[in-house]
């Protein structure tokens, strides 16, 4: 596959893979009740991990990579008491974008009392390549969200990190209820290895991969906060920990890690992830590599 | 032809007032996280210090501060953006941190530079609808004076970090000539960031670096400490 070296622009009219996918309790189960794909972008056969009724999709890009002016588009809603596993088959790759970027958008809408854990695989950015990831999450203060991301150093023929142009990973979320609506948390991944040195004191402190887990749940509090801070410590990787602000009675925390490893940060987020799903759900850790 | 002035501008003095570190909004207890990186042992010197001094001016107060002056100098509802520093502040005692310096410059612009704004920023603190963050508290202060955007933002820029050189020189300790070496340096890093803030959109709002972030986070849980945060 290649591009051409013409100047794009920025964004195309139609999306290169657009998916949508509507969770909500049938029965005993969680189930696809409405579910659309078009282009790149598709979804295995959903299947159960265990016998809690949570569904889990893994998100399928056929075409393999991300490339210049490629815009996805994902919207997911889980409807009320619904719970969704939602990953990928595979890490996320963006080819040289030149001129241009390639685009993800994400909408996930969570119900009342619905549950969401977004676990996908590391996003990996060539040589040349921009990417700009946009997640806005609308949930309701009884929704519980559990969302991690690694991104790796990248990768280029000679060996070097660091070789991509830019990477944007937006995270927008908000709890709405009543008609009312107020931001929770905005994180945004700015990356931009051209413009300064990224690797340094101040922003990768000599690490090469940045892992992130948001949680939103009604159960957070310090004392979630200071355990996982203790749960990670133990590792080389590099950890920070710490909560949100807090609206309609509801609070997330932000993990941040770096490292130097993909795996090392795939094990602390899963053990992260592990003890909320025992405590929370009474489900076991999750074991992504068995599908 | 223009006349030789015969005084300064309007908003001359009171920009300084404003941004003077014996200001007593208390900023002398915030290293805004760079006391984890003493206690890491990475920060120990000025080479160091004015290392981490040049992440946080290129990266926290270009992109969170700054930008937040931007737009408010651009009519953005002081609401919307103090929501969003609110959400964007990961770090809880860096979101204190500013809520903290915010509120007490809210009370002290309240009794020297009275404004409807200023006013009506208060209001919505005193009602529980904003929070009251210092960068959206100075510009308002700013704004009301009739500072421009560009002067307004270098003097808050400036102001930050020389409370933050002041702090170090205390915490490492330091010199205060090298205090002064170090401002001196940290004036370019000004500059450019005030260039840089006039260039950015709103989809560039908060992004910080995750090393800035993570060593804001450990702070809260760092054992021997001198600052807040």
């Amino acid at each position: 596959m290649s591009t051409t070296a013409a100047v794009e622009p920025p964004a195309v009219a139609s999306p290169m893979g657009e998916l949508e996918l509507r969770i909500a309790v049938r029965g005993e189960k969680s189930v696809a009740v409405h579910q659309y794909h078009r282009g790149a972008l598709r979804v295995l056969r959903a299947h159960y991990l265990d016998d809690s009724g949570q569904v889990c999709y893994v998100v399928v890009n056929p075409g393999g990579a991300y490339l210049g002016a490629d815009l996805y588009v994902i919207h997911v809603e889980v409807a009320d008491r619904a719970k969704l596993l939602l990953t990928t088959q595979s890490a996320t790759k963006i080819y040289r974008t030149p001129g241009s970027f390639a685009e993800q958008r994400m909408r996930l809408r969570l119900g009342e009392g619905s549950q969401l854990e977004l676990a996908p695989d590391q996003l990996i950015a060539y040589r040349e390549a921009s990417y700009r990831q946009n997640t806005h999450i609308t949930l309701h203060p009884t929704s519980s969200l559990v969302m991690s991301e690694v991104v790796t150093p990248g990768w280029s023929p000679d060996g070097a990190s660091f070789r991509y142009e830019e990477l944007r990973l937006r995270t927008e979320i908000r709890v709405e209820s009543g008609g009312k609506s107020g931001l929770l948390a905005l994180d945004n991944l700015l990356i931009r290895p051209p413009t300064h040195d990224v690797t340094g004191m101040g922003f990768m402190e000599d690490f090469s991969h940045v892992g992130s887990l948001i949680v939103v749940d009604r159960r957070v509090d310090q004392a979630l906060a200071d355990e996982l801070h203790v749960l990670t410590a133990g590792n080389e990787a590099y950890t920070g920990v710490s909560l949100t602000a807090t609206v309609d009675g509801i609070s997330g925390l932000v993990l941040r890690s770096l490292s130097n490893s993909t795996e090392e940060l795939n094990r602390l987020l899963c053990a992260c992830s592990a003890l909320l799903r025992q405590r929370w759900h009474g489900t076991a850790p999750l074991d992504l590599r068995k599908y | 032809m223009p006349s030789t002035p015969t005084s300064p501008a309007s908003y001359q003095l009171a920009l300084q007032q404003l941004c003077d570190s014996a200001l007593p909004t208390g900023a002398f207890a915030h290293s805004l996280g760079f006391e984890s990186y003493i206690d890491r042992g990475l920060v120990h010197d000025e080479a160091s210090f004015g290392v981490w001094l040049a992440a946080f001016v290129g990266q926290q107060l270009s992109y969170s501060d700054a930008l937040a002056i931007r737009f408010l100098y651009e009519d953005v509802p002081v609401t919307e953006l103090d929501a969003l520093l609110t959400a964007q502040l990961l770090p809880r005692q860096l979101r204190e941190a500013s809520i903290k310096m915010g509120t007490r410059l809210l009370e002290i612009g309240a009794e020297i530079f009275p404004s409807p704004e200023l006013a009506e920023y208060r209001e919505l603190v005193g009602s529980g609808r904003a929070a009251g963050h210092q960068p959206l508290a100075f510009a308002v202060v700013a704004r009301s004076l009739g500072v421009p955007l560009p002067e307004a933002l270098a003097a808050y820029l400036f102001a930050a970090v020389t409370s933050l050189t002041q702090n170090a020189v205390r915490a490492i300790p330091l010199g205060q000539n090298a205090g002064q070496r170090l401002l001196r340096q940290a004036a370019d890093d000004v500059v450019a960031a005030v260039r840089r803030a006039g260039s950015l959109d709103r989809s560039d709002f908060g992004a910080v670096s995750p090393g800035l972030e993570i060593s804001q986070m450990r702070h809260e849980r760092q054992r021997a400490r001198m600052f807040m945060s």
